[in-house]
């Protein structure tokens, strides 16, 4: 590896432990002015001055790991799925900084951070290799498209924050009514989907560092169109103890776990192809690790999770928090159409001669960009502002997320990345 | 204001269902028009036969016609070709025209077979697969039965045995 | 006829009128609430209210109102997720009426039964998107007018209450000169790039007025998007279509009268320091490279008997993201072939016994001559097999059409063979002569003769074919114009916000209102700021007066 990529690898690391202290700070900024025996605003504000200034040097790091993974490789870093999802990451910073300039308000960064350390790490679960493009994706408007598109969904994942910050800040953990135990519900089904994907990512660096594989091969019987058959064997492998193999296929080669040599069950039928055995058992995986994460959460801290957080937002008004939520949203959404829809658009005709095709990740583009209109529109009328707001701008960063990740796990087509 | 306004509005809806209708017809509508299906007339071509004179589908209108794409790599259209031979014998005084578009080979197998065979009914030569592209072709043997009114009365997309073929023989003679 | 309501400054406002178009007084309900005051469109009534709505206000109704236009989008964003869950029709190189079924059991069949194979040329889709188009038209259309009115004729002096229940106020005594004071406010909010209107001590400032057009603008540019979209399938504007060309070959685009010429096809492939380890030793292609030209027709182009005449009128090197354009048709790079064929064989004839070569005599592969003269001997082609094999019935047959295994069944007469002529079966690729076994299948003859190359230079092979994806597409740059009108009135709706400030003298009491379309929150800091540099500190917060803020 050459020096560029080195520092970049380097710089990398160093943002991404930057983050965390940020994250730490902000922490101690909010939560510690419960502990703090002189003016509770001054300390709110020191410590969220050296969270901000920590996190700043996080992004100048998160930057610095862009720009030498560029120059290093000789190609904009955005072109598999690791790329994309680290950018997106130093997207958010900068959306934070641009909201935080504008409200100064610290709690925001005690969700912004962890957002981004999240999506770093997701992002590292993923081949980190230099690939070289193929000729289609070799085009200025690639680096024009993947970047705006990015940017305005990280303006999304603040409004999607904030959002959260509003949910957890209005939504009373003691109340015992049918409306407010729904709310309360919802609020923690949402902590929990939070704490699934932590849950994917620790399992996939456990077991990669115990560095485990397994391999299956799976045979395909294929008919044309002029009912002829053809047979072909594909082979898959698993970085994760299958749980699931693939679907009529055979164990090669497996490393044990738990004493356990043979796979526990079989992927059924209807899921096609290897790939979609391995995505399955991921999938699994992530959600007994997630589940069990919590539960260690839950039994440690003694309440939901939604209510132990629900005290420390005490200090902020909701209404600013329905305001930010709004307002990032609104900064993102015509960036987002011009990134995702607009510049896609314009590269989709250079590489592929035809400027839309249905293809399932561009018409999840499009369901992102028709969701976040009708946001924008029920805005105007009484009654959506607040908490349906909030869970709107929740829904929305799902559906944006969907598109990143879930199109390319469940349906295939021309944009998909490599992955895991 | 009020009249204005009122011609504006009809203006506007007046335009939407022209604009909205030319749309969604299209979609009704355009799928259709790409491949000859059953009812449809089959499209026109003028193709070479084995002396080198030209055939047109025009110069068949009036008549009943089969038009059958085969091709020397094709065992099944090859096992079909005596079976319309046999057809054209029995049908050919009531007017019935079988017109066989080989799948653009190269002369010498076409001539073969026709000699082996003793096809006296019309071979054509399709090129570089035009006609072909032109009927939808999926697979073969694929033979059209076209009615004297010019329209398409069934596509089959299989092999057929002799009592097939004369059973739609048959039915396009039907007034 | 339609009632008017007179307000107590005289003016005559429509029925519907929230707030007078002229002092802006609460009128109807809205007199009774304490509420902040409904903003929307300035108050102004957005349609005249008739007693009996016929069919046309109905359906204009229908298509104004945002709750529906918030339906289609809804309705339109859930149809588009059901045409993601399995493989499109356009998408699939098999034969849609089964493939639904054979890949993805009873639902795929419901799915295909349903027409959700193909979702987004369905009729249904095309109605939705029509009726969202119908939507964006009527919608602003039914807003635009009005509001451009209101604001274009705004009275400075606004009646009291409209100002204190603005959902940005401020209300305290003046210690002063009231005159001093609204000029010193109105220097300083010039400052802020106000326009700044005084009438005596009332005063009215704005700003980015041009912002309120943005969602108007972005509408605009979406209908012009759907309209070019739909202007695409008017026969003649819109032509998608792929072409193989062979190298040195000249194919004619069919449905048009242009011709296009592959005269060279160059790929140049990663090496294998320039791949990762994973990739290493794969033909991955870094380049492909077609040296187009193109041509029109212009004489005898449908005769079947004469080649057509052909005249240059383009030429380009096409790689994949730079077509080769004429006169708004396009040829893409789309893919290739390199497989090398065989196309032309020359052989000789060699008497094995003399040790005579005879020839060679050029036999095209696809189309080859019937009869040749190779020294004394006379080889009469009798049959020709592109991709030999034994049918069913142990003849030797065809398999396909493409020369993947030819083989030539000569007859040769001539010295030292029988009168009648003897049979020799010819493969020209070595491979299939060894699989078929050509000299034992030759028996005889073969002792004494033989048809075979001498060298790779009596060899021709076909040059590469390369894809090309024609194109036409005139109400594409449509397309694009409406993208970025909708992308202007975006920047301008969202980036910049409409502020007013009004603000009155009541026996020595000042009375300040604000509003915006957007960010109160900033509005708020503004008037705080401004207040300030007169002389009186405010929290921003405490200018809040409650009401919904988009």
């Amino acid at each position: 590896m050459n020096f560029w990529l080195e520092l970049s690898s380097d710089s990398f690391i160093a943002a991404f432990f930057l983050y965390c202290f940020g994250f730490i700070f902000y922490m101690i900024a909010i939560g510690g002015k419960k502990w703090s025996n002189r003016d509770s605003k001054a300390h709110v504000k020191r410590w969220g001055k050296i969270a901000y200034i920590v996190s700043l040097l996080g992004l100048a790091a998160h930057l610095l790991f862009f720009f030498a993974r560029w120059y290093g490789s000789g190609q904009i870093p955005t072109s598999n799925m690791y790329e994309f999802m680290t950018f997106l990451g130093m997207a958010i910073m900068i959306a934070f900084v641009i909201i935080n300039a504008i409200y100064r308000t610290p709690l925001l960064g005690m969700f912004a951070l962890p957002l981004t350390v999240i999506i770093v790490a997701y992002a590292s679960v993923f081949p980190q290799e230099v690939q070289p493009l193929i000729p289609s994706l070799n085009s200025i408007w690639l680096k024009v498209h993947v970047t705006t598109a990015a940017l305005g969904e990280a303006f999304f994942a603040v409004g999607f924050a904030a959002g959260l910050m509003y949910l957890l800040r209005v939504v009373d953990f003691k109340q015992q009514t049918k409306e407010a135990k729904r709310a309360q519900r919802w609020v923690e089904f949402t902590l929990y989907v939070l704490v699934v994907i932590v849950g994917f990512i620790v399992i996939v660096f456990a077991f990669r560092g115990a560095d485990y594989h397994a391999e299956f091969m799976q045979e395909q019987v294929k008919i044309d169109s002029r009912g002829q058959e053809s047979t072909t064997t594909e082979t898959v492998e698993y970085t994760l103890p299958p749980i699931f193999k693939p679907y009529n296929s055979v164990t090669t080669s497996m490393d044990s776990f738990l004493g356990l040599q043979e796979p526990l069950l079989e992927t059924p039928s209807w899921m096609n192809g290897v790939n979609a055995g391995r995505k399955f058992n991921t999938v699994i995986w992530s959600i007994i690790a997630g589940s069990i994460l919590y539960g260690l959460l839950r039994l440690l801290l003694r309440k939901r999770l939604g209510a132990v957080i629900h005290p420390y937002m005490e200090g902020i008004d909701p209404e600013d928090l329905d305001e930010i939520s709004y307002r990032a949203i609104a900064i993102g959404f015509p960036v987002f159409t011009l990134g995702a829809l607009i510049f896609a658009m314009i590269w989709a005709n250079i590489a592929w001669s035809r400027f839309w095709g249905w293809d399932p990740k561009e018409v999840w583009a499009l369901i992102t960009w028709l969701y976040y209109s009708a946001y924008l529109h029920l805005r105007l009328s009484r009654g959506w502002q607040g908490q349906r707001s909030a869970w709107l701008a929740v829904i929305g960063f799902v559906i944006v997320m969907f598109t990143l990740i879930g199109v390319n796990l469940v349906i295939a087509g021309l944009h998909s990345y490599a992955g895991v | 204001m009020g009249t204005a306004r009122k011609k504006v509005q009809v203006v506007i809806l007046i335009l939407v269902l022209l604009i909205g209708g030319f749309a969604i017809g299209q979609t009704l509508f355009k799928e259709k028009s790409k491949v000859p299906g059953v009812g449809d007339q089959p499209p026109g071509f003028s193709l070479f036969d084995l002396k080198g004179e030209v055939h047109s589908l025009a110069d068949y209108k009036g008549k009943p016609l089969v038009i059958t794409f085969w091709g020397t790599f094709c065992p099944p259209c090859i096992r079909e070709l005596p079976e319309f031979q046999r057809q054209y014998d029995k049908w050919k005084s009531e007017g019935l025209e079988v017109l066989a578009i080989n799948l653009s080979e190269a002369d010498l197998p076409v001539q073969n077979y026709v000699q082996r065979l003793n096809l006296n009914f019309t071979v054509l030569r399709d090129v570089n697969r035009k006609v072909e592209r032109m009927y939808g072709l999926r697979s073969y043997p694929t033979t059209f039965f076209v009615k004297p009114d010019g329209n398409i009365a069934e596509i089959v997309v299989a092999e057929m045995s002799e009592e097939q073929i004369q059973k739609r023989v048959e039915k396009l003679f039907e007034p | 006829m339609f009632q008017n309501t007179k307000c107590e400054c005289g003016h005559q406002n429509h029925v519907g009128t929230v707030l007078c178009e002229s002092c802006g007084k609460p009128l109807g309900e809205e007199l009774l609430s304490d509420e902040p005051l409904e903003m929307r469109y300035d108050g102004v009534a957005r349609r005249s209210q008739k007693a009996n709505p016929n069919l046309i206000d109905k359906i204009w109704s229908f298509f104004s109102s945002v709750k529906i236009a918030v339906y289609l989008i809804i309705i339109t964003l859930l149809a588009s997720v059901l045409g993601t869950i399995f493989t499109q029709e356009n998408m699939l190189t098999e034969d849609p009426a089964t493939y639904y079924e054979m890949n993805h059991g009873t639902i795929g069949k419901i799915y295909y039964m349903l027409g959700l194979s193909h979702t987004y040329n369905s009729w249904w889709y095309i109605t939705l998107l029509v009726m969202i188009g119908t939507s964006l038209v009527i919608c602003s259309l039914d807003r635009v007018l009005p509001l451009y009115r209101a604001l274009s004729k705004q009275q400075i002096r606004k009646h009291l209450r409209f100002i204190t229940r603005q959902k940005v106020v401020y209300t305290g005594p003046i210690e002063g000169s009231e005159e001093q004071f609204v000029e010193r406010i109105a220097e300083q909010l010039k400052k802020k790039r106000y326009k700044v209107h005084t009438e005596g001590t009332a005063l009215l400032a704005e700003k980015n007025r041009f912002s309120r057009w943005g969602p108007y603008i972005n509408h605009i540019g979406l209908i012009l998007f759907l309209l070019a979209v739909l202007a695409r399938s008017i026969p003649g504007l819109h032509m998608d279509m792929y072409v193989a060309v062979p190298e040195g070959q000249t194919n004619e685009i069919e449905g048009t009268e242009y011709y296009i010429k592959n005269e060279k096809f160059t790929v140049n492939y990663y090496t294998d320091d320039e791949l990762p380890d994973s990739l290493k030793g794969t033909a991955r292609p870094k380049l492909y490279e077609t040296k187009a030209v193109l041509y029109r027709c212009v004489e005898d182009c449908n005769e079947l008997t004469k080649e057509p005449v052909l005249e240059e009128v383009a030429r380009h090197d096409i790689v994949l993201n730079d077509p080769l354009s004429y006169e708004g048709l396009k040829a893409y790079q789309s893919g290739f072939d390199a497989t090398p064929r065989l196309e032309l064989v020359k052989p000789v004839l060699i008497n094995k016994q003399t040790g005579e070569e005879f020839g060679p005599f050029e036999l095209d592969i696809r189309n080859p001559q019937t009869t040749f003269q190779v020294g004394p001997y006379t080889l009469n082609l009798r049959s020709q097999y592109m991709e030999f094999a034994y049918g069913s019935n142990g003849e030797p047959t065809t398999l396909s059409r493409e020369p993947n295994a030819p083989a030539y069944l000569f007859i040769i007469t001539g010295p030292g063979l029988k009168e009648e002529g003897e049979a020799y079966l010819y493969f020209p690729n070595q491979i299939d002569k060894l699989q078929f076994n050509q000299d034992a299948l030759n028996r005889s003859i073969a002792d004494r003769f033989e048809i075979k190359v001498n060298g790779m230079e009596n060899v021709k092979l076909s040059g590469a074919i390369t894809y090309l994806n024609i194109r036409k597409d005139s109400a594409v740059p449509y397309i694009w114009i409406g993208a970025a009108i909708s992308m202007i009135g975006l920047i301008m709706g969202f980036y910049w916000h409409h502020r007013r400030i009004w603000l009155r003298f009541d026996q020595g009491t000042l009375s300040l209102g604000a509003h915006t379309n957007k960010n109160f929150y900033g509005m708020r800091s503004e008037v705080a700021w401004v207040l300030g540099k007169a002389g009186i500190e405010v929290e921003p917060k405490s200018l809040d007066n409650g009401g919904n803020k988009t």
